[in-house]
């Protein structure tokens, strides 16, 4: 299943809250887990790391409000890869371009 | 919409190109010296500190978490002892260039969405760079200027400009079509143009004249890293341009990355965090 997140500054984020990603220092190593529970403690070490932006996990959304939401992710994706042919093996790159950010906002398994 | 009755040369764009704003002097220093190896490092940084509005854009980039910074830098020669010369050079020519067009000359040209999908296009060519280990400061600089021929096209001839994007609009086909067809010349050779007249490196001239073809012989791999790169940002929509189309990705350049799904998965969810910052110093 994507996740559905949103970027807050470091000011805005509060003990208790939840990482909705992985949290990558500048050279991508791995700081904390998807799904880490921050504590104040934490938060207060982030600016030695150089991060003032986080990845934090939306409110929970309905399964109306889900199915919504991907109904629009799937719209869209259409209408950006509009012009682009699975059966012309020239589009065989596209192709895969699209599956992956397909996965990525509809979550894996999903019809493209 | 028609196309113009007398299409745009080379020669055209060539001409104007002194009529467009220069950069400042200082970052035409920084350019020239790239190949230089006996630069005074420290009388260039006084020279740019001199200007507050750079000063200001580099440092905010500079401390922003892409570089990772423990301690924030707050003059330039700091930025230089944290992040080495060729870094800060590449962060203050990027401050320097989104500065240096004026804005709402061209109806229909979007420069806020212009800069959108050049600073997510730079965030994402340089996760990529750093996934095959490949130079992080020219991924990120090609990336920003990979289209800086549209805004040559955009300044020095406005109203030829809005007739290709309209006729775009009309015909929903790739920018590239629509300016060959309109104008004669396209926003490729206008930046290889403008890339020449600025003195930038042979291997951001490559860059710049070859992502839309990075298959051609000699393109050089800055182009396929680029060309992968604006794929990936039309396709995760980060413009947000209603129109916005993802072109036909080259086999040759997908596979000169040569990266797995789980890669791909992971990196288009750091571009999307990356972009979000850079946007904040860039374009702020």
């Amino acid at each position: 299943m994507a996740v559905t997140h949103q970027t807050l500054p470091l000011q805005q984020v509060r003990p208790g809250m939840i990482l909705s990603d992985v949290l990558l220092d500048a050279h991508g190593q791995v700081l904390l887990p998807q799904g880490a529970v921050l504590t104040e403690n934490m938060l207060s070490l982030m600016p030695r790391h150089g991060i003032d932006m986080l990845p934090i996990q939306a409110p929970d959304l309905t399964p109306e409000e889900k199915a919504a939401q991907q109904d629009v992710h799937r719209v869209r994706l259409a209408h950006l890869f509009r012009k682009y042919d699975p059966d012309n093996p020239d589009d065989a790159a596209t192709s895969i371009l699209h599956s992956y950010v397909n996965s990525y906002r509809l979550g894996k398994g999903e019809p493209a | 919409m028609s196309v113009l009755k007398q299409p745009l040369t080379l020669d055209d764009i060539v001409a104007r190109l002194d009529d467009l704003p220069s950069l400042p002097a200082v970052v035409m220093e920084l350019l020239d010296s790239i190949d230089q190896e006996d630069v005074d490092i420290s009388v260039l940084a006084k020279k740019v500190s001199y200007d507050q509005a750079l000063t200001a854009k580099t440092l905010r980039l500079a401390n922003s978490s892409q570089y990772g910074l423990q301690v924030k830098a707050t003059t330039i020669q700091q930025a230089i002892t944290y992040l080495g010369f060729q870094t800060t050079r590449s962060l203050i020519t990027s401050a320097a260039i989104t500065g240096c067009f004026p804005e709402g000359r061209c109806p229909g040209f979007d420069d806020k969405q212009f800069w959108r999908h050049s600073v997510a296009t730079a965030a994402c060519a340089k996760v990529l760079a750093r996934q095959i280990r490949f130079n992080q400061d020219y991924a990120f600089t090609a990336g920003l200027l990979h289209n800086v021929g549209r805004l040559v096209l955009v300044s020095s001839f406005p109203e030829q400009y809005a007739q290709a994007i309209a006729w775009q609009a009309q015909h929903d086909c790739t920018l590239l079509e629509a300016e060959r067809t309109v104008l004669g010349v396209d926003h490729v050779q206008a930046g290889v143009a403008l890339a020449e007249h600025w003195n930038f490196s042979d291997t951001m001239r490559l860059a710049i004249g070859n992502y839309p073809h990075p298959e051609t012989p000699g393109a050089g791999f800055l182009a396929s890293l680029i060309h992968v790169a604006n794929a990936i940002v039309c396709a995760l929509d980060l413009a947000q341009r209603g129109d916005d189309m993802v072109p036909r990705v080259s086999l040759v350049a997908w596979q000169a990355l040569g990266l797995s799904e789980e890669t791909y998965l992971q990196l288009f969810r750091e571009t999307e965090l990356r972009y979000d910052e850079i946007t904040a110093a860039l374009l702020s």
